[in-house]
């Protein structure tokens, strides 16, 4: 599939062939190399599908929204199919989907009254406020509502072929209760609708304000005329791909600032002298842990993750990145990065047996993370739970560290499901035959860590408790696309 | 805990023969190593730990400066520290201390000072564990207290009077060969054994006078190739004790006799005795599909399992382990071998592991008088973890374990494992590629400059973090483990609670 690569097959290989080969073949490329767990980890994984689904709505032809959804969607079933426990590639498709949906709504929504903002928010206000005015207040507090409310508003617009993509047999109780309440006349019900997702929206984005760039794409109107024009000549009625595009490259710009944003929180956390424990090559933690040491002095406790992690754990305390950030980020020229030893920074590998003992000593703990669930647990290297539940017992502060599109809707309603197994072979070489036979080796890559373990969360949006973390997702995410 | 390695633990009876067996051949390879470094012989330090690493000048200069601060610190710590101790003690102090200080040369002189850190955790002040704390961040974080000397790994240096038994363990310990408390408490015992077994009283002494004095260095070599167990700490204390008590006019031949006769008594009764009322009260707590959880390896631990399968019980075992030693390993061979489950995880993976388990059997290094259980680091994750699933944790411990010790954490007394162990060949071998993504500033740069071309060796990557002025390896051997997780032990007195620990200590020693 990849043509005349040198490379291993990865990230790197899997983004230079995505320049020449079509769509089709690239989602059957992506597919084989999750399988084969050539791509792993959160961060190649979402870097590697918002590059596909790019291409994938850059190919894609016409102007339809509900077959852009849906195309969308069924690549999405396919690459999450065929690696489940990469969450994060359900992530991205998901916020994709919640994009065109966001896209479409505005521009159907805000159409009429375009040229002034006031002129739209008011008036329809007034309308509802005349009509419904108690449910105006419920509905732009609570998220359910407001996405049950916007539905049939989709359906109207979108072509009639919407029914069989399921969306409406989703939600039946809030569908019918809301029918129960609507007038009879269709064209009021519309234009107050219209007014009442518009809030939400607004105020969705006013709950992250602190954010320089909102990951969401939420203001289109500004940033799609420059960009849109060479995108695509025709714009009839709204530019869809367009605007899908430049909001997909707010995702990608997203993916790639993450970790800086998280970074620029570290002084708010960090303290002069602090004994941190930390375990696996992250290099959230590490980027993290560098800005804070660029005017503060800490020392560092390392696990070192062993058996899955320890190689990169301890290229990264050598050489202050792993090969995924290499290849993940080429153009990052590699002299300004330093490693956090050559920052004065004491690092102390310890094996990850020795998490208890150090513990009553340890200050603070910075767990990477693999998936964060709606609940606000998270999905972590092998030893987390470890390290969090060590830290719990002797109070120690547990803080994680994830980007935003590590954030997942999926609660963890099965949580074997969530763990991978890899390869025995780490922890007893093959060439122990005998044991290998008679014994069952098993090596979990990851473990999962319960919310009420975590104290903090910080995120590219800034600090959460894990019981806010389901707000968050309300954000991101539309609850039509929880299923793909 | 992990009295796996050598199976000479076992029987009293059958062990004099297999070390008789293994020190000839030790011996010859011994001699071998010394005569290779018989020209550094004076100044061991450099040898034992450096051979592999080569620092440049400065950087061994500030080694020894360091090393120098830190034994200036210990010894502040050592002052006050008897003075406490023997009102806590006063048996052991007046056998330790009594014959050790009165008749050594001078060379004996500064040594007592020097064991303080390794051997005694308990005591030690507030004032001078500060001082500890600022030096801790030059060398190994805040066990910066427990680096007093590298491991010894060869018998360069060793004094004269040192018997080749003892030779041959030392090195035997050093490389864990045999490792875990209690079989390193027995296979010193029948050291002790042949030692006094080729005993002669020079003229002009008495037999419990001379045999003491030459107690000192056989102890003092063996505590440089690796610290006391608190097992050996107790055995050396009870032999002591009976070689005083030996009455002067007895005829040499006879109190020899007598003393061999003591010892075989004493592994006899402590450990293959209580081993086995052990291993009955274990069994019974064993009921059919149970899966027990079991941590390291630990030889007592082992014998359950397998007497409890032998008496037909249907279980299962979980076995989790942890670099660097993977005991555990050994000991899921061994259980798998006689045909029961096995299933082997990393400590990474203990929290799946846990999941499927029903008990946790512990062995254990120690039983602190606090009722906490000092064991092979990471025991105290194992039994945090069953504490969280509400598991029933069982330590299986010989009363000789005990101490009057207290502990409350795993960092004040511990024993320091030596860094480079960290890293397996086949790790280093791994992030040998590395080479050239050093960042710039690091000496190993510089250096390659100097020589191109040079075959890059596994060992390179230790010189790498050896470099590296702020990348540390760290590792110690034992954890403590709360008494609050702890809901059994098992001991020969019968199964106790934690609480019980210090009652049972001061029955076992005063009998």
């Amino acid at each position: 599939m990849a043509p005349g690569v040198a490379l291993a097959p990865g990230l790197t290989s899997f983004l230079k062939s995505l320049k020449t080969n079509p769509a089709d073949s690239s989602v059957e490329h992506l597919i084989s190399l999750l399988k084969r767990r050539q791509i792993r980890n959160s961060r190649p994984c979402a870097i590697a599908t918002a590059a596909l689904i790019s291409k994938v709505v850059g190919e894609f032809k016409g102007n339809d929204a509900t077959r852009l959804l849906e195309r969308i969607r069924q690549v999405g079933r396919r690459l999450t199919a065929a690696q489940p426990r990469e969450v994060v590639v359900g992530n991205i498709v998901r916020r994709v989907l919640g994009l065109i949906r966001e896209v479409v709504e505005d521009n159907v929504g805000g159409e009429p009254a375009n040229n002034s903002e006031t002129g739209r928010s008011t008036p329809t206000q007034s309308q509802d406020l005349a009509s419904r005015p108690h449910l105006n207040s419920t509905i732009s507090s609570m998220s359910p509502l407001r996405h049950a409310a916007i539905e049939p508003i989709e359906t109207s617009n979108y072509s009639s072929d919407i029914s069989d993509s399921g969306e409406l047999t989703k939600r039946p109780p809030l569908l019918t209760s809301h029918t129960s309440y609507a007038p009879t006349s269709t064209a009021p019900l519309v234009n107050s609708l219209f007014g009442l997702f518009s809030q939400p929206v607004e105020s969705s984005t006013a709950s992250t304000p602190t954010v320089p760039n909102s990951p969401d794409g939420k203001t289109p109107h500004s940033l799609n005329l420059d960009r849109l024009v060479d995108l695509r000549g025709s714009q009839q009625y709204f530019d869809l791909k367009g605007e899908v595009m430049s909001g997909i490259m707010e995702l990608q710009e997203e993916l790639e600032q993450s970790d800086k944003q998280i970074a620029d929180f570290a002084h708010e956390h960090i303290h002069a002298n602090e004994i941190i424990l930390t375990h696996t090559a992250s290099t959230t933690v590490q980027t993290f842990l560098a800005k804070a040491a660029k005017n503060r002095k800490f020392t560092v406790v390392h696990a070192e993750t062993y058996p899955h992690d320890n190689a990169a754990t301890h290229e990264v305390l050598l050489t202050g990145r792993k090969q995924d950030a290499r290849a993940g980020a080429p153009h990052d020229d590699d002299d300004r990065w330093k490693c956090l030893t050559e920052l004065g920074i004491p690092v102390y590998v310890i094996p990850d047996s020795h998490v208890f003992a150090i513990m009553s000593r340890v200050n603070k703990v910075i767990l990477a993370t693999h998936t964060v669930l709606a609940n606000g647990g998270l999905v972590a290297a092998g030893g987390a739970h470890l390290i969090a539940q060590a830290a719990k017992s002797h109070q120690t502060p547990v803080v994680v560290l994830s980007g935003v599109y590590k954030l997942s809707p999926v609660y963890p309603f099965d949580l074997d499901e969530l763990i991978e197994y890899g390869d025995v072979g780490a922890v007893v070489p093959y060439d122990d035959g005998e044991f290998v036979d008679k014994v069952d080796v098993e090596h979990p890559l990851y473990d999962y860590v319960s919310a009420d373990l975590v104290d903090l969360y910080i995120t590219n949006l800034g600090g959460h408790a894990p019981s806010f973390l389901y707000r968050i997702v309300a954000d991101h995410y539309r609850p039509e696309d929880t299923v793909l | 805990m992990s009295e796996s390695a050598t199976k000479e633990a076992t029987s009293a009876s059958e062990v004099p023969i297999k070390t008789q067996d293994v020190q000839p051949t030790q011996a010859a390879s011994d001699s071998k190593e010394s005569k290779q470094s018989g020209s550094d012989a004076k100044n061991t330090k450099p040898t034992e730990g450096d051979a592999p690493k080569k620092l440049s000048p400065a950087e061994l200069k500030k080694q020894k400066a360091a090393e120098k601060q830190a034994r200036r610190a210990q010894q502040k710590a050592a002052g006050p520290a008897p003075s406490q101790q023997a009102s806590q003690s006063k048996e052991g102090q007046k056998q330790q201390k009594g014959p050790k200080q009165g008749p050594k040369e001078d060379k004996s002189r500064p040594l007592p000072v020097r064991r303080r850190p390794s051997q005694s955790n308990a005591p030690i002040s507030q004032a001078p564990r500060k001082e500890s704390k600022i030096e801790a961040r030059q060398v190994g974080l805040f066990f910066g207290h427990l680096y007093s000397q590298p491991r010894k790994h060869s018998m360069a240096g060793a004094s004269k009077d040192v018997h080749p038994a003892i030779l041959a363990l030392g090195l035997q310990y050093s490389s864990y060969t045999i490792c875990g408390s209690t079989a390193r408490m027995v296979a010193m015992l029948l050291a002790f054994k042949a030692l006094i077994a080729s005993y002669q009283t020079p003229v002009g002494t008495s037999l419990s006078r001379h045999l003491i004095q030459l107690l000192g260095p056989q102890i003092e070599y063996l505590r440089d190739c690796r610290p006391y167990s608190i097992t050996m700490g107790n055995a050396i204390r009870w032999l002591k004790d009976i070689i005083v008590k030996t009455d002067p006019s007895t005829p040499e031949a006879d109190a020899k006799r007598d003393l061999l006769e003591e010892i075989d008594m004493f592994i006899r009764e402590r450990v293959t005795a209580a081993d086995k009322l052990i291993r009955e009260l274990a069994v019974t707590k064993i009921l059919p599909g149970d899966v027990i959880l079991t941590y390291a390896s630990s030889s007592i631990v082992e014998q359950t399992l397998l007497q409890a399968h032998h008496a037909g019980i249907n279980f299962s075992v979980i076995v989790v382990d942890s670099k660097p030693l993977f005991e555990g390993r050994t000991l899921a061979r061994k259980l798998a071998n006689a045909g029961i489950k096995v299933r082997y995880f990393l400590i990474t993976g203990a929290s799946h592991a846990i999941k499927d388990a029903s008990k946790v059997f512990l062995g254990a290094h120690a039983m602190m008088s606090n009722g906490r259980l000092y064991s092979r680091v990471g025991t105290a994750l194992v039994s945090m973890l069953a504490n969280a699933q509400s598991l029933p944790v069982i330590v299986l411990c010989e009363s000789v374990k005990f101490t009057e010790k207290v502990a409350l954490d795993s960092i004040v007394g511990n024993e320091v494992a030596p860094a480079e162990e960290l890293l397996s060949e086949a790790e280093r071998q791994n992030l040998l590629p590395l080479k050239n993504l050093l960042p710039k500033s690091h000496p190993a740069n510089a250096e390659e400059n100097n020589t191109e071309g040079a075959a890059s060796a596994p060992s390179d990557v230790l010189k790498w973090i050896d470099g590296s002025k702020n990348l540390h390896h760290l590792q110690v051997l034992y954890d403590v483990t709360p008494a609050e997780y702890i809901d059994m032990i098992i001991t020969e007195y019968g199964s106790l609670p934690p609480s019980s620990v210090p009652v049972v200590h001061r029955l076992s020693t005063n009998t």
